[in-house]
């Protein structure tokens, strides 16, 4: 058994900030417990950038900052959160630039601003088109400056409580093998998001499988709002792997293959900069109604059309989108332009807090994607997550070091790492008539037909349906690889079944919001109700096993909703 | 739609299990488009569980999936395995862990030797006070050009390719290595760090000097980022704060001298420049540690023909003055 004071799981942006923000709180023993190495978190592959209002290319404010967001997330968003969010952001932007993040800059030396999708005004910080990769670097080199102890390449299993209070988790030591119980005063979860779950096309990591929602879930904490799930309108035709907005925000067309700039019916004013649910559903409409390219192994897709932007744009503002096109497509966007469809790639929803990151347990904070404050609601705009990883990270950290304080340790049971080695042994014994693979790309399949960028009852039925019985057929799976020494085989496994566990309530929350809202596109009901639905969704797992949806109240302040037009 | 058989041939090792590290073969169908990391993904799912290998991202930014592919340090997941085929003219491509490091497991190396030296670079900012403001109500102005001076170094992803196959990580144990170096020099220049030019002492105690300059690191780096360069610049820096005068620096120039009295820069980096180090070590079996350490003279002393283009190269070598 090891102990500490405070556990952060997840060293992505919001891990690594929390943990930033406990180390100033000297004598505390704190450890960032992660399956991969800190710097190859998934905050590495943000590309566009990061929104404050700092004004340095037109004038701005926090407040303006906050309707966009609130707007653009459908008036889902709670609202107090996102003020706070907003009046922090160019303090942390600020603190950020004086840790080192070499932030790309404008002639007379301060931050470069460009514009993002569904922002009134250029206000996406950013360096090049890296900004996540020197996020996540600059924040890792200033944990090794304050000496915060990692635990690289651990995987995080269960979470552990008294129903009351947090008592810590259990995790395996993929590098040995050993399942270990950890207790801790607090426990930060900072695991990132889970749109893994549409495996074959996706933007995400191949590790972005829904772990902590998982944990949580299976330890009676409420998740919230978990049916949205944002696909990106530019994922490379092939692989999913993201084109960034930027792209679009530096002046990108889409184009159809009638050869139109098709943005023009959807949303005339912004154009290609409208927010991402919308412009997605504009490309998949033109998909579906014959206006797009298909190519020879049936991949459909539409064009992002870069080259008018010219060489030497395209070299300085977005160096790597032109290397993975080239990489991944065989297409220099300088000469041609890229092929793009929708991919799956944001969870608003997650684990339910409040706008300190704490979960219905005490002691037991989520923050980063794997959380839900909420400030994205149902559609969080480009550049407003790097900042809510930073922003939620910062206030939970501090949250948990005052919280901690004068608290004693909760008992730990050790049956509890007992039963996760109980658990992992039935892995290895099950007779193996169901094949990971398989499973796994019929999960994606069923949750990008019924619960994707348009969803109806019928659609969403069958998927849960489909995604139960998956779940049966799931208690087959055998792990093969017998060794204890870096056993992927048991991890991807286990990953899989985190994913199953979050794609039902995916599935779940689907059906129950009979509305349309941001990212959330019901062909049966296409209207926004806010007469019945402004509230957010929660799903709660009983003693029983199954699962509970309730409702919960959205916080208005400053901003009554409105229709949404671009 | 175009498809090749491919037998992938696979370095495997469990040290807790396995003597010694053997082959093994898989083929498969492959299409056009397959990158290497889908490969190896397509050989857990349908053939073999245990195999072990690195991966996140799978967009070449996470620095996970660098293995050797018939000998040279790519990222897994941006190699296309029809590019791999066409380039050796072969239908057989051998995939190995990365050099200069344990193997865990299979394809899977202990990355924490490489990242425990980067550590002891001091690889962060320490904010100037003079410069970078004490409130969070400013931020620092920095230029377009300030910027540039160290902007390409913060491209690196950390996949230790250059670690793996550096010349002078090999023979030093006190070398800094690449990466590390790189990063270092990536502070040396930023006008918010508190150390800057003092960084490069850094650098000299951790034997930057010792590089060979075979550009190797270079070579491989999957982003570009050259970690000689920096390295070349931040010598530079060293000689610009008198660090040439210390003993330590005394025993590098010292080095140096003997090298082009001797001639036996020819020897050295000549071959290093063309070959590498394996064309070095073919050259000079015996020795080539201790003399690349300034710490013996060469065994095989030849006189020298062109010793006037030898000084001058090893001007350029020294970079600076
Ligand atoms: C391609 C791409 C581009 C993006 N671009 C932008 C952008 O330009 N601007 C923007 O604002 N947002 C962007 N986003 C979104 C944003 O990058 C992410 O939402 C954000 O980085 C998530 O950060 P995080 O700290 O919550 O989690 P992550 O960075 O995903 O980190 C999760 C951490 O949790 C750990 N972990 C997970 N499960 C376990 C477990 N079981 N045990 C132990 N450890 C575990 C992982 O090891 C990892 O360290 C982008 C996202 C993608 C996919
Ligand atoms: S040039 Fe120097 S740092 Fe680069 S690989 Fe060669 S010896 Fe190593
Ligand atoms: S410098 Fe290049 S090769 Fe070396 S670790 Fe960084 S990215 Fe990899
Ligand atoms: S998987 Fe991330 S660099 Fe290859």
């Amino acid at each position: 058994m090891l102990t500490y004071d405070i556990v952060i799981v997840g060293a992505g942006g919001g891990g690594l900030y929390a943990a930033l923000e406990t180390s100033r709180c000297k004598g505390l023993r704190v450890a960032v417990l992660t399956k991969v190495y800190p710097t190859r978190s998934h905050t590495g592959a943000a590309q566009g950038g990061i929104n404050a209002a700092l004004g340095n290319v037109a004038p701005d404010s926090p407040e303006k900052h906050a309707y966009d967001t609130v707007k653009g997330s459908d008036f889902l968003a709670d609202q107090d959160a996102v003020e706070l969010m907003c009046e922090m952001a160019p303090k942390v932007i600020r603190e950020m630039e004086h840790m080192g993040l070499p932030f790309s800059r404008l002639s007379d030396g301060r931050i470069a601003q460009r514009p993002f999708g569904g922002a009134s005004f250029p206000r996406t910080c950013y360096a090049a088109d890296k900004t996540g990769h020197v996020m996540l670097q600059t924040l890792y080199e200033q944990c090794i400056r304050f000496g915060v102890e990692f635990l690289n390449e651990w995987f995080a299993l269960s979470l552990v409580h008294n129903g009351e209070r947090i008592a810590g988790l259990t995790a395996v030591n993929l590098r040995t093998g050993s399942i270990v119980g950890i207790r801790a005063r607090a426990v930060i979860l900072a695991t990132g998001g889970h749109a893994r779950i549409y495996w074959k096309r996706t933007s995400n990591a191949l590790g972005n499988t829904g772990d902590g929602p998982a944990m949580a879930l299976r330890a009676g904490v409420p998740l919230k709002d978990m049916e949205f799930v944002q696909f990106h309108p530019t994922g490379l035709r092939r692989t999913g792997i993201l084109v960034t907005e930027g792209a679009r925000g530096e002046g990108g067309y889409l184009i159809n293959a009638k050869g139109e700039r098709f943005m023009e019916r959807y949303a005339p004013e912004k154009m290609e900069l409208a927010p991402r649910d919308l412009v997605s559903r504009a490309i998949e409409t033109e998909i579906m109604e014959g206006r797009g390219f298909e190519d020879e192994e049936g991949n459909k897709f539409v064009y992002l059309d870069l080259r008018h932007l010219g060489r030497k744009k395209i070299l300085e503002r977005l160096p790597q989108i032109r290397e993975l096109a080239i990489d991944f497509e065989g297409v220099d966007p300088i000469e041609e332009p890229i092929p793009v469809r929708p991919t799956a790639h944001y969870s608003m929803g997650g684990i339910d807090t409040d706008k300190f990151g704490r979960t219905s347990i005490k002691g037991l904070y989520a923050v980063g994607e794997c959380g839900c404050v909420s400030v994205h609601g149902a559609n969080r705009l480009g550049g407003n997550s790097l900042l809510d990883i930073v922003v939620f990270g910062k206030i939970a950290g501090k949250d948990a070091v005052e919280s901690i304080e004068g608290l004693d340790f909760v008992s730990f049971p050790e049956s509890k790492v007992k039963d996760e080695g109980e658990r992992i042994k039935a892995l290895f014994n099950s007779d193996g008539s169901e094949k990971l693979s398989q499973l796994r790309n019929e999960l994606s399949d069923v949750m990008s037909e019924g619960v994707g960028i348009f969803r109806s009852e019928e659609g969403i039925r069958r998927a849960l349906n489909k995604v139960r019985e998956i779940k049966e057929r799931a208690k087959k799976l055998k792990v093969y690889d017998t060794e204890l020494t870096f056993n992927t085989n048991l991890q991807q496994t286990l990953e899989f079944l985190n994913m199953i566990e979050v794609a039902e309530t995916i599935a779940l929350g689907a059906l129950e919001r009979k509305e349309s809202r941001g990212a959330h596109s019901r062909t049966d009901y296409p209207k926004r109700d806010d007469e019945k639905f402004l509230k957010h969704s929660i799903i709660r797992k009983g003693d029983d096993g199954e699962l509970r949806v309730s409702w919960k109240p959205v916080v208005i302040t400053k901003f009554p909703p409105e229709e949404r037009k671009y | 739609m175009e498809r090749r058989e491919v037998t992938f041939r696979i370095k495997r090792f469990n040290p807790k299990k396995d003597v010694r590290p053997y082959y093994q073969e898989y083929k498969l169908t492959v299409p056009r488009g397959m990158t290497i990391l889908e490969a190896l993904q397509f050989i857990k799912d349908e053939i073999d569980p245990t195999l072990a290998f690195r991966a996140f991202c799978r967009s070449a930014i996470c620095g996970s999936c660098a293995i050797k592919v018939n000998g040279f340090p790519k990222l897994a997941c941006k190699t296309q395995v029809f590019t791999e085929l066409d380039k050796f003219k072969t239908s057989l491509l051998t995939l190995e862990p990365l050099d200069n490091m344990e193997v865990i497991r299979d394809l899977i190396v202990d990355w924490d030797g490489a990242f425990e030296r980067m550590k002891e670079l001091k690889p962060y900012l320490i904010p100037d006070p003079k410069v970078v403001p004490d409130t969070l109500d400013e931020e620092t102005r920095v230029y377009p050009e300030e910027l540039k001076k160290y902007d390409k170094f913060t491209d690196c992803i950390l996949c230790t390719s250059c670690y793996s196959i550096c010349t002078a990580t090999q023979i030093d144990e006190g070398y800094g290595g690449p990466f590390q170096l790189a990063r270092l020099y990536r502070f040396a220049v930023d006008k918010r760090d508190g150390l800057k030019e003092e960084r490069a002492k850094i650098g000299y105690a951790y034997d930057m000097w010792n590089c060979v300059r075979c550009e190797k690191c270079a070579d491989v780096c999957p982003k570009h980022v050259g970690p000689v360069d920096a390295i070349m610049r931040l010598r530079g820096i060293s000689i610009d704060i008198g660090l040439k005068d210390n003993p330590g620096a005394r025993h590098v120039l010292a080095f140096y001298k003997s090298l082009m009295e001797s001639g036996l820069l020819n020897e050295v980096l000549l071959p290093l420049r063309a070959k590498g180090i394996k064309g070095v070590l073919e050259n000079l079996p015996v020795g080539i540690k201790m003399i690349l350490k300034g710490k013996a003279h060469s065994p095989i002393m030849k006189p020298i023909s062109e010793h006037e283009s030898l000084i001058k190269l090893m001007k350029a070598a020294m970079e600076v003055e």
